[in-house]
């Protein structure tokens, strides 16, 4: 009865005590080694020994132990790049415990970050990069990411296809600073990698050399500062000099509601003034229209009517004709005498 | 008789309807079912791990399988199954990886492979291809 309960109790106390299996996690490092940690859930209690292979191939025991607090926690040992594509098995043994798991791997590829970058100015005054890969992919199975950003902004992204390492900046303007880097992963054609690579060391261009882009030029300056101080004189002889004052911004008259001798609005002299008054009259002058009487018919005519006088105060105008002998009088209102060979008839 | 013909008519297109909504829910649930059975269509699917010597084989029973279950009558079947004939395909820059002359009579004959999930069974064909174009330069 006793063995029975001690029993009893040892298998419901058992599992308490028992180690919990450790989750082992495992990532292809550059298609050259393969890296595996199991302290996922904590720094394990125990040291465990790694055995691990990849199918149809010998199984190895771990070549080299990734450490922590003197307790290993992972494994990292080669591996070729087609390996990937098999089964990968593993074990985990301390003292009577195993504990196996398999992976796979076709998926779990992270890169190593490309190197030798570096930039040239090209010949068609754009900017280009260029950088290799390190893994033994094939350059059709790697595609890249670059970021490049200016006078340290935001950065911008681009993906660039497989099979090419170089990218191109166009037209980079001389007084920005450029700073660009790389990352690259498994194309999917591939197998696609579900890590990026970190980003590769940045390489630099150009200067930041905002304050020289935003400097106004010497002549500029010296301009600027002339035109001030003729400013300033200017003002200061418009308020010295009434005169200069008058010349170039005369005043403006003020128009009125009250209506004024519009003379008033010319700012005349008074002797000028004066002879604008006028100082004499002028009779009306009559227009008369004249008619021209020949010879004969003058003759046939009274004597009495062919006189004819002329009042002095009356305006007369003389006409020329092409007879010099002819002579034109006005008949009406005429108080003179005016001895005439012909006569004219004057219509009123 | 006016307002008699009237109320028939009423009643008649209500219960068209009301009809209509049954006819569709049974159509899509009847795709539902018919998309399961395709779902859990089970093919002799290769294994995922096949040594370099067998991957030719493998190959075969890939495409015969997708013949026997697909045919070929579609455009994008048609084209695979060509292509998955092909020379190229097939060659030693293609899918042939066996570059010793170890016989291939090791390896598994199409019906002895268990059968998979149709997902599983393209999943696999997929892994091979990229196995092929991963190691062509």
């Amino acid at each position: 009865m006793m063995p029975t309960r001690l029993l009893l109790l040892l298998c419901l106390i058992g599992p308490v005590f028992a180690i919990e299996a450790p989750d082992v996690d495992c990532l292809i490092i550059n298609l050259k080694n393969v890296s595996c940690t199991w302290n996922k859930k904590g720094t394990p209690k125990v040291n465990y020994t790694f055995y691990s292979s990849f199918f149809n191939k010998k199984e190895k025991s771990c070549p080299q132990y990734l450490t922590e607090n003197n307790m290993n926690i992972g494994c990292i040992q080669p591996c070729e790049s087609g390996d990937r594509f098999m089964t990968f098995n593993t074990r985990l043994v301390h003292g009577k415990d195993r504990f196996k798991e398999t992976h796979g791997l076709k998926n779990r590829v992270k890169l190593n970050p490309p190197t030798n970058l570096t930039v040239l100015n090209g010949s068609d005054f754009n900017l280009w990069f260029y950088w290799n890969h390190t893994s033994p992919a094939h350059l059709h199975c790697v595609e890249s990411e670059v970021r490049f950003r200016t006078n340290n902004n935001n950065w911008e992204f681009s993906k660039v296809s497989p099979e090419i390492q170089k990218y191109c900046i166009n037209s980079p303007s001389g007084s920005s600073r450029y700073e660009l880097q790389v990352r690259n992963r498994i194309v999917e054609g591939c197998g696609l990698s579900d890590f990026w690579s970190d980003w590769s060391e940045p390489v630099f261009w150009g200067s930041n050399s905002s304050i020289d882009s935003d400097s106004v030029p010497l002549w500029m300056t010296l301009l600027y500062v002339v035109g001030a101080i003729t400013l300033i004189l200017l003002v200061v002889m418009l308020l010295q000099r009434e005169r200069l004052k008058i010349i170039l911004i005369p005043a403006v008259p003020k128009p009125s509601p009250i209506l004024h001798d519009i003379e008033d609005w010319f700012q005349l002299s008074k002797g000028l003034k004066e002879n604008f008054k006028a100082s004499y009259n002028e009779q009306v002058c009559p227009v008369r229209e004249y008619n021209y009487v020949s010879q004969s018919d003058s003759m046939n005519s009274d004597d009495s009517t062919s006189s004819v006088s002329t009042n002095q105060t009356h305006c007369s105008v003389s006409i020329d004709v092409n007879d010099p002998e002819d002579l034109y009088v006005p008949l009406s209102s005429s108080s003179s005498q005016v001895p005439s060979e012909e006569v004219l008839q004057v219509s009123d | 008789m006016k307002l008699i013909v009237f109320c028939l008519f009423t009643i008649y297109c209500c219960s068209l309807v009301k009809a209509s909504y049954p006819m569709e829910r049974k159509k899509l649930q009847e795709v539902l079912r018919e998309l399961k059975m395709l779902k859990q269509l089970m093919m002799n699917t290769p294994p995922k791990d096949i040594e370099d010597c067998c991957c030719l084989t493998a190959l075969t029973c890939f495409r015969e399988t997708l013949l026997q279950h697909f045919g070929i009558s579609g455009k994008y079947q048609k084209k695979l199954y060509k292509s998955l004939n092909h020379t190229l395909t097939v060659s030693t820059f293609g899918l042939n990886f066996c570059n010793t002359e170890t016989s291939t009579t090791n390896c598994s004959t199409c019906h002895s492979h268990p059968k998979e999930k149709a997902s599983e069974f393209f999943n696999r064909l997929e892994s091979l291809v990229q196995r092929g174009l991963s190691r062509i330069n």
